[in-house]
C-alpha cells in the first residue's frame, strides 16, 4: 500500500488502493480489476485512476466506441427477469446489475470487461435459482411437516 | 434430426416449460392458501418483494383476466410482452442459425433495474396499496 519508493509514481501498478472486488482481475491483464460499474474506458492504457464511488450515471460521459464485432457476450437477463419478477427472490437484482454491465461495455469496446460480468451474471443466476430451490424445499418441508402434525392428531382424535 | 430442429429445440423447450407452468398455475389457484409456499422474502421480512403476487397475476393472466393480473403484480403483466419479445428474437435466430448481434441499450438494462427497484420500495409504502399485491 502506497509505499511508492522504488517505483515512478506513473508506474501502472494494479490497483494500490482501489476498492478491489472479490477474485476480481484474475482474468484481465491489462487492467487491474474491473469497476464495480465499469468505470474506466476501454481501450485507454494510462487511465489507471478509477474513481471508487462512480455509478453508472457516468457513461455518457465517457469517449464513445463501438461495439466490437462479433455475437456480444450473453447477459443473462431474462433469467434475471424470471427470478426478480416471476418468482421470488430478490438476489436476481445483482444478475440485473451485471446484465446491464455487460451491454454497458461491450457497447464500448471492453470485451474482456464484458466477458468478466456476463459470467458474473451467469453465476448470480444459478445461484439465484439455486438458493430458490433451496428455500422452497425448506418451505415445503415445513409445511408438509405440519400437515404430518395435523393429520397424525387427527387420526388420533377418535 | 435435422440441423434446424437441433437448433429450435431450446425455444421448443422453453415455450413447452411455460406452457406447463401457465397450465398448472392456471388450474392450481395460487389465491387459495396451501397450494403453493409462501414467498421467503415476504416469509422473512413481512415485506413484500417484486415478484410478490406473481403467482396469482399469472393465474388472472391464464384465465384471461387481465385487470386482476394488473392488480396483483403490474411488473409481472408487463414482463410478459417483453418475454414472449426476447423469445420470437430467439426463436427466428435459432431458425436462421445466426448469432446474436444485438445487445440491448445499456440504458435500457439500467432502467429495467431501476423500474424493479422502485417498484420494489414502492408497493410496500402504505398509501400505494395499488401497487402491493
Amino acid at each position: 500500500m502506497s509505499t511508492d519508493g522504488p517505483y515512478p509514481p506513473s508506474a501502472p501498478e494494479p490497483e494500490p488502493g482501489t476498492p478491489s472486488w472479490p477474485a476480481g482481475g484474475q482474468q484481465q491483464p491489462p487492467y487491474g480489476g474491473p469497476a464495480p460499474y465499469g468505470q474506466p474506458g476501454p481501450a485507454q492504457p494510462p487511465a489507471y485512476q478509477q474513481q471508487p464511488g462512480a455509478y453508472p450515471a457516468g457513461y455518457p460521459a465517457q469517449p464513445v466506441y463501438g461495439p466490437p464485432a462479433g455475437p456480444p457476450p450473453d447477459n443473462f437477463l431474462v433469467w434475471a427477469i424470471l427470478s426478480t419478477v416471476l418468482c421470488c427472490l430478490p438476489l436476481g437484482i445483482v444478475s440485473i446489475v451485471y446484465a446491464a454491465q455487460v451491454n454497458d461495455k461491450w457497447l464500448r469496446g471492453d470485451v474482456a470487461g464484458a466477458t468478466e460480468s456476463a459470467r458474473k451474471a451467469k453465476q448470480f443466476a444459478i445461484w439465484s435459482a439455486g438458493v430458490q430451490a433451496v428455500v422452497l424445499v425448506l418451505i415445503g418441508i415445513f409445511y408438509i411437516g405440519i400437515f404430518a402434525l395435523a393429520l397424525g392428531t387427527a387420526s388420533t382424535a377418535p | 434430426m435435422t440441423s434446424a430442429a437441433r437448433r429450435l429445440a431450446g425455444p421448443a423447450a422453453a415455450a413447452a416449460v411455460a406452457a406447463a407452468v401457465v397450465g398448472y398455475v392456471g388450474a392450481v389457484d395460487p389465491n387459495q392458501a396451501g397450494h403453493y409456499p409462501t414467498c421467503p422474502f415476504l416469509f422473512l421480512t413481512g415485506f413484500y418483494c417484486p415478484g410478490c403476487g406473481s403467482l396469482r397475476a399469472i393465474h388472472a393472466m391464464a384465465h384471461l383476466d387481465l385487470l386482476t393480473a394488473v392488480d396483483r403484480n403490474p411488473v409481472t403483466v408487463a414482463a410478459v410482452p417483453l418475454l414472449l419479445w426476447t423469445w420470437l428474437r430467439w426463436t427466428r435466430r435459432a431458425a436462421r442459425g445466426r448469432a446474436r448481434t444485438w445487445a440491448a441499450p445499456p440504458w435500457a438494462v439500467w432502467s429495467l433495474l431501476g423500474v424493479i427497484l422502485g417498484f420494489w420500495v414502492l408497493r410496500n409504502v402504505p398509501g400505494l396499496e395499488w401497487l402491493a399485491p
